[in-house]
């Protein structure tokens, strides 16, 4: 019933006044978990924590959005930035010069909070990847630069487990 | 022959994975462990060597992986001064080390970092932990990464300097400040493990 809900909130926080989709959008850690939630049992999910300041982020960012390409609906893709607060607008260019035109998240509240509640195992650099298995398993998960092989490698074995 | 490919193919991302520090999830040193490598000597900026235990004090030492290239130290960083200042008033030693050995020749070179400890004034040893060797001895994982070892030389406090990088004025819990007092207070340290954003370790492999 939390996720449901979580996933209700994040959504509608999806969408402005005027229905147009937003790419950047608040999230609590809760509400980020309900969300990852609520694809259980539908798709496995891939979670990219990144941020503008971020050099290996922004380096691996294109390889991610080239799996959003290649894969589509097959996986459920969700970035989360964890710029400061005065950068969301930079994060906002960025995500449209990568061509960015579905909702992605932007943390809010505390990092330790944040951190503790997302992952026990995160310890708080960036990047951060995780993949989370169709059953809600973590499948596996990563802090540093990937390469692109490595994002398809670790996708696909999710993916083909049906 | 199809086989084969594969084979080929997955022992080439195996190795890519390897190399470029996929998954880098460190085993960090826990709460209650001694400090390793205590007399492994470094290069610090004023030209000598010097070890964690030379830079220990009677109680105790305050250890924090930085460098000059991570924009969440470089918010951070006003308050190490702050962190000297109660660690020397609390005979608690203070180093910083720079364990960003794939970024030496990218600005955290021992040059850059002499640079880097003039301009900001520091006032506690700023070593070159090459190779990374005790960052990973602590499993240490980003850039500002904060351990504070008590007169035994024993971990009591890892984490964050505080719960605000962004802004020194709004800080609510002085994570390493607290534990400092705490334990030299001869109190247990009420948060001992604190987490928060930061830059990766730029590590080699």
């Amino acid at each position: 019933m939390k996720s449901v809900i979580a996933t209700l909130l994040i959504l509608l926080m999806g969408c402005s006044s005027s229905g147009e989709k937003k790419i950047l959008v608040d999230t609590s850690a809760a509400q980020l978990v309900g969300h990852i939630e609520s694809f259980k049992g539908d798709k496995p999910v891939l979670v990219n924590y990144w941020a503008t300041w971020c050099v290996p982020c922004i380096e691996e960012f294109p390889y991610i959005m080239k799996l959003k390409e290649k894969y589509g609906e097959e996986f459920e893709l969700i970035f989360v930035s964890g710029d400061f607060e005065e950068a969301k607008e930079e994060a906002k260019e960025f995500l449209k010069e990568q061509n960015v035109d579905f909702t992605t998240y932007y943390k809010t509240g505390k990092d330790n909070e944040f951190i503790q509640t997302v992952s026990e195992s995160w310890s708080g650099a960036l990047p951060y990847t995780v993949i989370y298995a169709k059953d809600g398993t973590v499948s596996t998960e990563w802090e540093g630069k990937a390469e692109y092989e490595q994002f398809e490698s670790e996708l696909q074995k999710v993916i083909n487990e049906g | 022959m199809k086989t084969f490919k594969n084979i080929v193919s997955g022992l080439l991302v195996a190795i890519l994975f390897t190399s470029l520090g996929f998954s880098q999830q460190m085993k960090e040193l826990e709460i209650g462990s001694k400090a390793p490598m205590v007399d492994k000597k470094m290069k610090n900026v004023s030209g000598n060597e010097i070890s964690l235990q030379d830079a220990a004090k009677e109680n105790g030492l305050v250890v924090i992986f930085s460098c000059n290239t991570c924009p969440w130290v470089e918010r951070w960083e006003d308050r190490y001064p702050m962190v000297s200042n109660i660690a020397s008033e609390n005979e608690v030693g203070m180093i910083a080390l720079n364990p960003n050995e794939d970024y030496r020749d990218r600005g955290d070179g021992m040059d850059d970092m002499i640079k880097r400890a003039k301009k900001m004034n520091y006032d506690f040893p700023y070593t070159l932990d090459k190779d990374h060797e005790i960052a990973d001895a602590f499993g240490a994982t980003r850039t500002p990464h904060v351990y504070l070892f008590n007169a035994d030389m024993k971990l009591v406090y890892v984490g964050a300097i505080d719960d605000n990088a962004r802004d020194a004025n709004s800080v609510d819990s002085f994570y390493l400040k607290d534990a400092i007092e705490q334990m030299t207070a001869g109190k247990k340290v009420t948060v001992p493990a604190t987490k928060s954003l930061g830059c990766t370790i730029k590590r080699v492999s």
